[in-house]
């Protein structure tokens, strides 16, 4: 076994990459936990990796297969139903932790300088994960993902100048059809990881450079007097303790909570009721239902899509527009922007599944 | 809406009153009647004033005499009116006869109405003379006519019954007759009349789709197998190739009607073959015997199917819930479903093999579905097992975890 160890040694120089992880230390105070997230959506994410390519084996993109063949994989494949539930629930759990852990990096103001890219990376790879779970949710061309591509795609068009341009290159064409299925697939399984990938090099490279931050109040002690573990093994330990209950829950999920395969989508037939696009999108979507068609000049769903398109922006560069971070001040505003934030993609998420 | 349209009638009575005589003088004439049959008003709302048929069309007389009116009617010797039951045949065959004259109207129009009735039994009592059959206006009306699908018309499917009960059901009308006149109350407590006057169903059969329209009729005993046969075309054809059609016929009893009755025909039902005060059978064999035995197994197999198939549907409905993907299984139900209407339809046959051999499928499909769905059942109770044997040892590795990362602190 050793001699196993040596040989790859010789050549990956495992040794210094222990060394580094034995020196490395996370620091220990009342916000040790929320360091746990970044890592569970990236177990997350990997277990999306796996179980998407398993999924590849089967799947058959292509309006009169895709269905089909989910439903195939789902019913007669072996284990092929426990992929896709976890793949499904994964994809989910990802979305929140991911939510989770922007938040926690937000209140901690740890976006604040060296790590304004790292907050850049990481929004952009929120933004691929949202992307992910609209192109995947089509995938098993069933009713409801259907019309919820159809209104979603919709929304994009109503983006000013581009819009019409992105509804097509989105659809393929003028209407959702197996091209949109095909395209989607192509984005699902290529065009995203792809990037996804380089973009969480980056982002896991700027962690492990810059080390964790604490917030500005920790900051103040002297670093002799800060509590800290070891990350390895201290805190990969307990990370990994964090993925295997996680693991546990999407295990427990997917048995007691299957995805429903639904009806194969059918152009023709009527719109189902109660369409809805996927929890994390419920927020928007709500808002984009409460305003009025015509707001002063402009068209209601226009002036819904400045606003995400604004209010996102801001969010963006939130490490450039809090200048008090940067000295380690925290920003009243900003906290309670933040705040602010949480409540209002709450409440709207709970008022767009009430009514 | 609706003063639009009196309105628009207005107007064009107006026009029209200003050419015609008849209508002009008869609109004055409508205003003094408080019978309702205001003549002019029917017609404009009927097909005749649509085609540009006027009243001189039918009735005759002079429609350009405005100031006179024995010289607009009485006068005139075409002129009709008051006219006798016959003379009314006769003045709608003068057109509805005339091929060439329909033919402007509608190259498919049927012009055979006068002869047909005069082999109906309506027909054949007028030519004897009697003055109380029903005649063209009696049914279509006599200025109001409008087109069979108009729903306002009294001949459209869903006022057949009313139209024939005007006459049918007034005991006072129908005495001489020596006709019954319950046929309306019966029709309406019927699978038939439900359908069509409750659920307003057109497809549903009124009195004519039995009777015939124009050439209306009772049909003969013997031939009743066919009126129900024009839509219940597979009970027909296993009946008359059964032993029991042999035997009614050569006996001359009746038909289908023997069982599910004429105008009163119950909504079938499977206590029809149970051996008890339902039973449609034990109407003729008091004494049971070997009729009491097919009716018993008849009853037995169908009984069976439908208990299979709610059984399957129970457990299948079951694993669905469950969230278990068992959508191929809904065609096993979908089969078994059909099994069981086409065994309802083929005891027709009264050939206990035929029966016996057709109901086959029905259980196999129904076994197969329930076999699918305890097989899924058996596949979520493997999953429930694994997951807690799955949860077994990730609680197990936690544990084993969480005391090293102790053992680290210490």
């Amino acid at each position: 076994m050793s001699n196993i160890y040596q040989w790859i040694n010789e050549r990956l120089e495992l040794d210094d990459a222990i060394k580094f992880a034995k020196k490395k230390r996370v620091p220990v105070f009342y916000g040790t936990v929320w360091y746990y997230l970044g890592g569970v959506s990236l177990f997350l994410f990997a277990i999306q990796l796996v179980t998407g390519i398993l999924l590849v084996l089967y799947y058959q993109p292509g309006a009169e297969t895709a269905f089909e063949s989910v439903k195939f994989i789902v019913s007669k494949v072996e284990f092929g139903w426990l992929i896709r539930e976890i793949h499904s629930w994964s994809a989910n759990l990802f979305i929140l932790f991911v939510f989770f852990h922007m938040f926690t990096v937000f209140f901690a103001k740890a976006y604040r300088k060296p790590r304004e890219m790292t907050w850049i990376t990481g929004m952009l790879l929120l933004v691929l994960g949202l992307a992910f779970g609209f192109s995947g949710y089509l995938l098993p061309w069933n009713e409801l993902a259907y019309f919820a591509t159809k209104v979603g795609s919709d929304i994009a068009g109503a983006i000013p100048w581009v819009g019409e341009f992105m509804l097509r290159v989105l659809r393929a064409g003028d209407e959702v059809t197996g091209a949109t299925l095909t395209r989607f697939y192509g984005i699902h399984i290529a065009i995203l990881p792809g990037i996804f990938t380089i973009l969480l090099v980056m982002h896991l490279m700027m962690v492990q450079f810059q080390g964790m931050s604490v917030p500005p109040e920790i900051e103040k002690i002297p670093e002799k007097d800060r509590k800290t573990i070891p990350f390895f093994p201290d805190f990969v330990l307990r990370d990994f303790m964090i993925w295997l209950i996680v693991l546990n829950v999407i295990a427990l999920l997917a048995v007691f909570f299957p995805w429903e395969l639904g009806q194969k989508a059918d152009a023709l037939a009527p719109a189902p009721a109660g369409i809805r696009p996927e929890w994390y999108f419920m927020f928007m979507f709500q808002t984009l239902k409460m305003i009025p068609a015509h707001v002063l000049f402009l068209e209601g769903e226009l002036v819904g899509v400045m606003f995400f398109a604004i209010g996102g922006l801001i969010w963006f560069f939130v490490p450039f527009l809090d200048k008090k971070a940067h000295v380690g001040i925290r920003s009243r505003f900003w906290t309670w922007f933040g705040i602010f934030l949480v409540v209002y993609i709450i409440v709207l998420t709970i008022w767009g599944y009430l009514v | 809406m609706m003063r639009f349209y009196v309105i628009i009638l207005f107007m064009l009575m107006t026009i029209l009153s200003a050419e015609d005589s008849c209508i002009s003088c008869h609109t004055e004439l409508d205003e003094e009647r408080d019978d309702g049959d205001k003549i002019v008003v029917g017609y404009m709302t009927g097909i005749h004033a649509k085609k540009d048929v006027g009243c001189a069309d039918c009735h005759g007389g002079d429609p350009e005499a405005f100031d006179d009116e024995d010289e607009a009617m009485w006068d005139v010797d075409d002129f009709l009116a008051d006219m006798e039951k016959q003379d009314q045949l006769d003045m709608c065959g003068k057109c509805h006869s005339d091929p060439q004259y329909m033919r402007m109207f509608s190259a498919s129009i049927k012009t055979d109405q006068v002869s047909q009735y005069l082999t109906s039994d309506h027909g054949k009592s007028l030519v004897k003379g009697n003055q109380k059959v029903a005649v063209c206006s009696d049914c279509h009306s006599n200025h109001g006519i409008l087109p069979v699908k108009d729903p306002r018309s009294k001949v459209y499917a869903l006022n057949v019954p009313v139209t024939c009960a005007r006459c049918h059901a007034d005991g006072q009308y129908m005495k001489d007759s020596g006709l019954p006149t319950d046929q309306l109350i019966q029709f309406k407590n019927s699978v038939h009349g439900e359908a069509l006057l409750e659920r307003e169903d057109i497809s549903a059969p009124a009195c004519n789709d039995c009777h015939g329209n124009h050439g209306a009729a009772p049909p003969d005993v013997v031939h009743v197998k066919d009126i129900c046969g024009t839509c219940h075309v597979n009970n027909r054809d296993l009946f008359q190739k059964s032993h029991l059609f042999s035997v009614l016929s050569k006996e001359g009893f009746g038909q289908c009607e023997a069982c599910h009755e004429n105008h009163a025909v119950l909504k079938p039902n499977d206590s029809f073959l149970d051996w008890s005060e339902n039973s449609v059978c034990i109407k003729c064999h008091l004494d049971g015997g070997s009729a009491k035995l097919m009716a018993d197994h008849f009853y037995t197999i169908i009984d069976s199917l439908k208990q299979n198939l709610q059984l399957a549907h129970s457990i299948v409905d079951s694993a669905e819930n469950k969230g278990m993907i068992v959508s191929d299984l809904f065609f096993d139900l979908e089969e078994a479903r059909k099994v069981l209407i086409h065994t309802r339809t083929n005891i027709h046959s009264f050939n206990i093999t035929y029966v016996d051999t057709n109901a086959a499928p029905g259980f196999k499909a129904s076994q197969a579905a329930i076999l699918g769905a305890k097989a899924s059942l058996n596949e979520l109770s493997f999953r429930r097992k694994g997951l807690f044997y799955f949860s077994l040892i990730i609680t197990f590795l936690v544990v084993v975890l969480g005391i090293k990362i102790k053992r680290f602190k210490k």
